[in-house]
């Protein structure tokens, strides 16, 4: 994959700040008082056991998950809140701020009457306003990068899960974002399907693009991310980068997580 | 014994109140479908209480009524209330309102059924509200509820014979005026009979292929 050419272009990485960030669902509180730094330009990989609050985290990021309390910046600029603990920001503020934020879902979640083509076309002419025949060019140039140049006429169903996946990709670079936010981008996938997937998003972070990934893959986590963060019951238990966390954890709840999943993965062979 | 040859002198009568029964059915499924998607949009997108409150006693009160007394109500009622319409003013009203809540519900449920996924992509994004709405929802709605569109529009062909009773001169009305002037009641209620059947059948193919067409790419063609 690293011969292939430039996804992105020229990345201009942004970084994230959390501060004290809680959610709450009624009385069940999801995320309990979460600060984290997103470093630019580096892979930062939330692991944890489901439930743990590491995809709520994730979409807090873009605000498709409210906060309640706390800060999240992305850059310098306050996500969501017009000052931290103030009122909503405004809708077309909350949009513009997204635009630098692109993100991949767990269910790909393409739209389904639209081709490959124009479902990364559209946002860059809905959202950019960039002519139909440049958002068309820029499109194919996208697909034919994340190695689906001759599936540009598909619609989704006519795709298989990586390849969907290697086109909701391409929809959210070709939007030209500064951070990019990963939620399970694998666990939806076939076994054999993973690979691909995982491939496209090494030559991203090798580009030097801000990505924020929840996953399950530890091997990724180990081998991509500079740092690794590990959640559990909406808590930040530990941080560090892979060697810290996988080779060397400290923590008792971190250490039964990892020695769990190494179980059921030396039990599949 | 039959006698068609009535038809040399009722036929052009007949033929008029054909073109209004047509007339009168797309206005007014035009009409109740647009009424009916607004009414799904307040009702999804407007959470204040008395205007949820409003709109279920709408559609309650006008799925819980009649539509010959709804009509009546708006041709023979509403002008002692200041509100004077002709027949096919007061038809048309009426079949739009009658139709809007059935359509509503369709809708609603139609837009419900978009997965959240597929909207989230586009708010992550950063489109508006209405873009979402119209290039997203829609089009991904219209797939789902295309059946129930087509049904509902084909029960409202039939309703429009009860626009006669507030003299719209429409198939039925012609008719029966056909009726009353010759007895030949066999004649023009198997002519009735049949043009409905025949609009019926050309509405439902149309249908099919809309279907058809809104779907293609759900199927899996090589």
């Amino acid at each position: 994959m690293t011969l292939a050419p430039s996804l992105t272009g020229t990345v201009n990485p942004a970084s994230a700040r959390l501060e004290n960030v809680c959610k709450f669902y009624g009385e069940f509180q999801a995320l309990k008082d979460i600060s984290l730094v997103i470093p630019p330009g580096k892979v930062t990989c939330l692991i944890g056991p489901s439930g743990s609050g590491k995809s709520t985290l994730l979409r807090c990021i873009n605000f498709l998950e409210e906060y309640d309390r706390g800060g999240i910046w992305i850059d310098d600029r306050l996500i969501g809140y017009e000052t931290v603990g103030g009122r909503r920001m405004g809708g077309r503020a909350l949009r513009e701020m997204r635009r630098d934020i692109g993100m991949v879902f767990q269910q790909f979640n393409l739209w389904p009457h639209m081709t490959a083509l124009q479902n990364v076309a559209e946002g860059l002419e809905r959202v950019k306003g960039i002519p139909r025949a440049r958002a068309h060019e820029i499109a194919s140039e996208a697909l034919a990068k994340v190695g689906l140049g001759d599936k540009t006429g598909n619609h989704p169903s006519r795709l298989s899960g990586g390849q969907q996946q290697r086109v909701a990709i391409a929809r959210a670079v070709a939007m030209q974002p500064r951070i990019m936010l990963f939620d399970e981008p694998t666990s939806a996938l076939d076994p054999e399907l993973v690979g691909e997937v995982l491939g496209v998003m090494k030559q991203l972070a090798a580009e030097g693009m801000t990505m924020v990934v929840v996953t399950h893959e530890m091997g990724f986590a180990a081998h991509v991310a500079d740092r690794v963060v590990f959640m559990e019951r909406g808590e930040l238990v530990a941080q560090g980068s892979p060697a810290e966390i996988f080779q060397n954890p400290g923590d008792r709840r971190l250490a039964a997580f990892l020695q769990g999943y190494l179980e059921r993965n030396s039990l599949e062979l | 014994m039959m006698e068609f040859d009535l038809f040399r002198e009722y036929g052009p009568a007949l033929l008029r109140g054909l073109s209004v029964t047509i007339f009168c059915w797309i206005v007014g499924t035009a009409c109740a479908m647009a009424l009916g998607f607004v009414l799904a949009l307040v009702q999804r997108g407007v959470s204040a209480r008395p205007v949820q409150w409003i709109l279920r006693a709408y559609v309650e009160f006008i799925r819980g009524t009649p539509f010959l007394v709804q009509l009546f109500v708006l041709y023979y009622g509403a002008p002692m209330l200041g509100l004077r319409l002709d027949a096919m003013p007061a038809g048309l009203l009426g079949l739009t309102i009658y139709g809007s809540p059935y359509f509503a519900e369709i809708f609603r449920a139609g837009l419900n059924a978009v997965p959240v996924g597929q909207i989230e992509a586009a708010r992550a994004m950063g489109f508006a509200p209405a873009t979402i709405l119209r290039r997203i929802m829609i089009p991904v709605m219209l797939v789902s509820a295309l059946p129930a569109l087509v049904n509902f529009s084909i029960i409202l062909t039939k309703e429009t014979v009860i626009l006669s009773m507030i003299t719209v001169p429409e198939i039925m009305f012609e008719t029966q005026t056909m009726m009353a002037e010759t007895f030949a009641f066999a004649e023009s209620t198997l002519v009735l009979a049949l043009f409905f059947w025949v609009f019926v059948e050309t509405i439902s193919r149309i249908g099919r292929r809309l279907e058809r067409r809104a779907t293609h790419y759900l199927l899996d063609r090589s």
